[in-house]
């Protein structure tokens, strides 16, 4: 088995990330701040162009890793539209995007965008619902508002591990993108006559995080060939996924503004940009203690499978997407 | 100076009988999201009423309106944290660093001059660090130039917290440029009312702008501004940073053992939707237990600090720990408040004012708490003083 993105999907990643840096890069999250309701109307030729929404992650494994590389991309810049979310949108539903919803009251980073969406909770009950209106200043709510949940059906299942996995996606280019700009810094930036980047401590502290990093992007893409597989497993995998996300986010974010200093909490930094995007990722629908407590719920004390477990047949239960190229 | 155990006692009752009377029953309520003036008129106000039943500057000496033994202090800023009295967060600088360094190297003239006008609501900013002087704080660049008794101050200080309301600013400048970087310092006391001062607000990841920069273009300073000797800072510097560790440690660790960490467990107590409190999840149960262990540990680490070094028997890096811990710890505890509270903890989007580091508004004070562990030496030089002064190894070799 194969678990590395396709070359194309890769392609298609690098090519949404110029397109949204030429469109306007880090002033995207900084324009949609300045006025959130345009905040869609900023992105919306960029992903025209890129033909973002005619991809459908569900209709393979193509598609699927078009659409990972696509929300990574989005996460480089710290974009603040919910691209994850809309790629997720049930085909038999008349929705624009699905987020998944945790066990309080029901919350989404998709505010001032007049959409409709579906909400999907952990064990699959999926109900149309409406964003309520943003509320305060974004850069304090980070786009984040409450969900007006219609009646709840059945018929989610398949929508919770795609739901999960592809925002650890924009998650994970968000924490590419704080690396980059930390390693940046501290070779730039120099204290007592030679480059933070000199100090063993500091290199130790940036490589610690990058362990983290690559561990998250090496879940990521195992949760993502694991609704590939239609594997039974798909949430559990995708719960680990997010557990490890946000973890990784914890420790990259602290290594990166304790090594940009006071400068890396101001919004002449794009850390600050960045690491301010991340937290409603990381705190919806689950937190740290919430994931693990619904993925202990879930595995009891059976453990994952992993790559090489018994119970990595396709299951019978969930329709598989063509796994081609697995 | 020993005092009783029956003396301390009863003042322990005196402090929260006159808490319970005094401290304003709503001031969090009010302070919330607070315009500037008011958290400025009210943070003078209050400093008054401290100051009347003689707790404004307890640390200071006794001529000068303070002479508390440390026992009291540690007493009284228990107190004040179990009472949630609004901290003096506006004259921080002024009765620490301004205080310690007047005290120490000032002249009788300018202690005269200065120490009482504090007392009465006098407002300080300090100028130390510049965009290329952070933790290495000597390499700073702004530049004073002697010109018979005057000197011509120019250069940028950054990250100087309150200047916007400052009243005077302490110093750093460069005044013999010829000079190895330690020795060609000297330490000022500027009138943040002279020409030539431009003081920028900075927001913050919070939103909030109470760390400011500041041009200084041919600002002038008589000679009289000096404090200790020209070229001399240096020196003098290490006294006002040294304010900072201590009885300041040992108040904001109070704060978090019996405020934030005391409303944190109120908060897990309160019943949810379906009637369950987080305190009975095994999980939340389990962290608050060990966070319990760990802040009950930073207390006494503090409280030994300021106990050995009012016995002269300070250890080299005992205060560079207990900041350590502080910071980190304090990161540790808001990232679980932000969790356990919840979606909640994201609607709260104004802090209480003159609250300490952490509020209630607990996304914010996780936030905030991340600025912790970099101002007054980040945890690297921290751990650097930790390593070379505590445990006696090697120094850095890079490091000049």
């Amino acid at each position: 088995m194969n678990i590395e993105l396709s070359d194309e999907a890769e392609e298609y990643g690098r090519q949404a990330r110029r397109a949204l840096g030429s469109a306007g890069g880090d002033r995207l999250a900084q324009q949609a701040e300045a006025d959130p309701h345009a905040r869609g109307a900023l992105v919306d030729p960029v992903f025209e162009a890129l033909g973002a929404w005619e991809l459908d992650p569900r209709a393979g494994s193509e598609e699927l890793e078009a659409g990972a590389a696509l929300c990574r991309s989005a996460g480089w810049w710290a974009l603040a539209y919910p691209v994850a979310e809309r790629l997720c949108r049930p085909r038999d539903l008349d929705v624009d995007g699905l987020v998944v919803i945790g066990p309080g009251p029901p919350a989404a980073p998709v505010g001032g965008l007049r959409m409709a969406w579906a909400a999907v909770s952990l064990d699959g009950w999926r109900a149309v619902c409406a964003a309520s209106p943003l509320r305060g200043p974004v850069r304090k709510s980070g786009y984040v508002v409450g969900l007006e949940v219609g009646s709840f059906e059945r018929g989610g299942q398949g929508d919770v591990a795609l739901g999960l996995v592809l925002p650890c996606w924009t998650l994970l280019g968000m924490l590419d993108r704080a690396m980059s700009l930390t390693r940046a810094h501290i070779a730039a930036r120099e204290q007592f006559g030679q480059p933070l980047a000199a100090f063993q401590g500091v290199q130790f502290q940036l490589t610690d995080a990058e362990v983290e990093r690559l561990g998250f992007e090496a879940l990521a893409t195992h949760a993502l060939w694991s609704i590939e597989a239609g594997r039974a497993d798909a949430v559990d995998d995708a719960l680990a996924l997010r557990l490890a996300a946000i973890e990784a986010a914890d420790t990259v974010f602290r290594v990166c503004h304790q090594l940009h200093g006071a400068i890396g909490f101001c919004d002449e930094t794009t850390l600050s940009w960045v690491s301010r995007a991340s937290v409603p990722l990381r705190r919806l629908p689950l937190n740290l203690a919430g994931t693990g407590a619904a993925l202990t719920r879930r595995l009891g004390r059976r453990g994952l499978s992993g790559l090489f477990g018994p119970n990595d047949e396709p299951s019978p239960t969930l329709p598989a997407l063509r796994p081609e190229r697995r | 100076m020993a005092v009783p155990d029956r003396d301390l006692a009863e003042f322990r009752s005196t402090v929260g009988d006159w808490c319970r009377a005094n401290v304003p029953k709503d001031w969090r309520r009010a302070q919330a999201g607070a315009p500037e003036e008011q958290f400025v008129a009210f943070q003078k106000a209050w400093f008054q009423e401290l100051r009347q039943v003689g707790w404004a500057v307890p640390h200071w000496p006794a001529e000068w309106g303070g002479g508390m033994s440390v026992a009291e202090q540690i007493v009284l800023y228990q107190e004040l944290a179990a009472n949630d009295a609004p901290r003096l967060v506006l004259a921080f600088v002024a009765i620490h660093h301004a205080a310690s360094t007047l005290l120490v190297a000032g002249t009788d003239e300018q202690r005269r001059c200065h120490l009482p006008a504090i007392l009465d609501g006098e407002l300080w900013v300090q100028g130390f660090s510049e965009p290329d002087a952070g933790s290495d704080l000597a390499s700073l660049r702004t530049t004073g130039r002697r010109e018979g008794d005057v000197f011509v101050v120019n250069g940028q200080k950054l990250w100087s917290s309150g200047a916007a309301h400052a009243d005077w600013c302490l110093l750093l400048v460069r005044t013999d440029p010829g000079a190895p970087k330690r020795e060609g310092i000297s330490y000022f006391l500027m009138d943040m009312r002279t020409p030539g001062i431009d003081v920028r607000p900075i927001r913050n990841a919070n939103g909030e702008s109470h760390f400011c920069e500041m041009f200084l273009d041919d600002v002038v300073i008589p000679v009289s501004g000096l404090v200790g000797p020209e070229h001399g800072g240096w020196r003098v510097a290490q006294e006002t940073l040294s304010a900072e560790r201590g009885m300041t440690m040992l108040e904001l660790s109070e704060r978090l053992g019996r405020a934030g960490f005391t409303w944190l467990l109120e908060a897990c107590r309160v019943r949810g939707p379906s009637g369950d409190r987080l305190l009975d999840d095994p999980v939340v149960a389990d962290r608050l237990a060990a966070f319990e262990i760990e802040v009950a540990g930073l207390r006494s680490l503090c409280r030994r600090v300021v106990e050995r070094h009012e016995a002269g028997a300070s250890a080299p890096a005992e205060a560079s720990i207990a900041k350590l811990l502080y910071s980190e710890l304090l990161q540790r505890v808001m990232d679980f408040a932000t969790e356990v509270v919840g979606l909640e903890a994201h609607t709260q989007l104004t802090k209480p004012l003159s609250s300490g580091w952490e509020s209630g508004a607990w996304m914010l004070d996780y936030i905030g708490s991340y600025e912790w562990t970099i101002p007054g030496g980040t945890s690297e030089i921290q751990r650097t003083i930790i390593g070379e002064r505590g445990l006696g190894l090697p120094r850095e070799p890079a490091a000049r």
